[in-house]
């Protein structure tokens, strides 16, 4: 099921980045977040918690230059009026949205419950954990998904 | 006619894609009020008007169902139409909002038109004039 979840987070991802940031993305390999370039201290990450016929969480970690542009296209305000706090925002409301959108297009006896988004400490994740990179427009962007 | 819209999400760049949504589908020179949860917008309600709820579901303190049932509870709010726009989509979950009382249910990610094809069907068509947001910096006359 695990697979399945995944194949679905990517297509969810794919229709979340074009509907709502107009950027589209392309799927490459699976990387450390070193070998990614994104355990700069400028990488910002967050981690949505699931339950349900399987339970697990979701990190995405993305350079704050590339969530800069995510929030401009998402709230239609030039970045100079942008706060930190519609970084974060956009970054939570993005995770949230692909992971809604992938779990409820995954078939399931018990329905998938999600938790609300939150920030996460990089530091706090293993260094060999591997994540699927997503490229879009010049950036990177790293989605690691963990079930229990 | 210009309506007052309560807007429900713990998500402040989501109130403002809503926001930027609801302008685009024509009713932009609505009274826009926020609340970041249930619980704060039953409290803004009790001393404003309002014509229609936009609710997220999942949200601290007090979730989008809650508050839908909290609201239909209430003799003074029990008429106002409810949207729910959330990215839970499952149709358990949307068979709960519809049997608490809402009137209309769009799923994350969305485009404008589902947003507005919505509230046209609860509101009506938006006028020309409520295009016009007299607080839009943009408009220089």
């Amino acid at each position: 099921m695990k697979t399945q979840l995944m194949k679905a987070m990517m297509t969810s991802i794919s229709e979340v980045m074009e509907t709502m940031f107009f950027l589209p993305v392309a799927f490459g390999q699976t990387a450390a977040l070193s070998q990614a370039g994104l355990d700069a201290p400028d990488t910002m990450a967050c981690r949505l918690s699931f339950s349900g016929d399987i339970g697990g969480h979701v990190i995405l970690a993305a350079p704050e230059s590339l969530v800069l542009e995510m929030a401009e296209n998402f709230m239609g305000e030039p970045q100079d009026r942008l706060t930190q706090e519609h970084l974060t925002g956009t970054l939570k409301e993005m995770l949230n949205m692909v992971c809604g959108n992938a779990l409820r297009s995954t078939p399931a006896e018990t329905p998938f419950e999600l938790g609300i988004p939150d920030i996460a400490d990089l530091s706090e994740i293993a260094p060999d954990s591997r994540f699927h990179l997503i490229e879009t427009d010049g950036a990177t962007l790293g989605m690691l998904l963990h079930t229990d | 006619m210009l309506y007052s819209i309560m807007i429900v999400d713990d998500s402040l760049p989501m109130r403002a894609v809503i926001k930027r949504t609801l302008k685009a589908a024509g009713y932009g020179g609505s009274h826009l009020l926020e609340a970041a949860n249930g619980e704060e917008a039953l409290a803004l309600m009790k001393n404003s008007w309002v014509d229609l709820v936009i609710t997220d579901y999942n949200m601290p303190v007090m979730d989008g169902l809650a508050f839908v049932k909290a609201m239909k509870e209430q003799d003074l709010f029990q008429d106002i139409p409810v949207v729910v726009v959330s990215t839970e989509g499952s149709q358990s979950r949307i068979d709960e909002f519809m049997t608490a009382g809402a009137a209309g249910y769009v799923t994350k990610p969305f485009t404008a038109e589902a947003i507005r094809d919505v509230i046209v069907t609860i509101l009506g068509e938006a006028d020309y004039e409520d295009t016009i947001d007299e607080s839009d910096d943009d408009f220089d006359f």
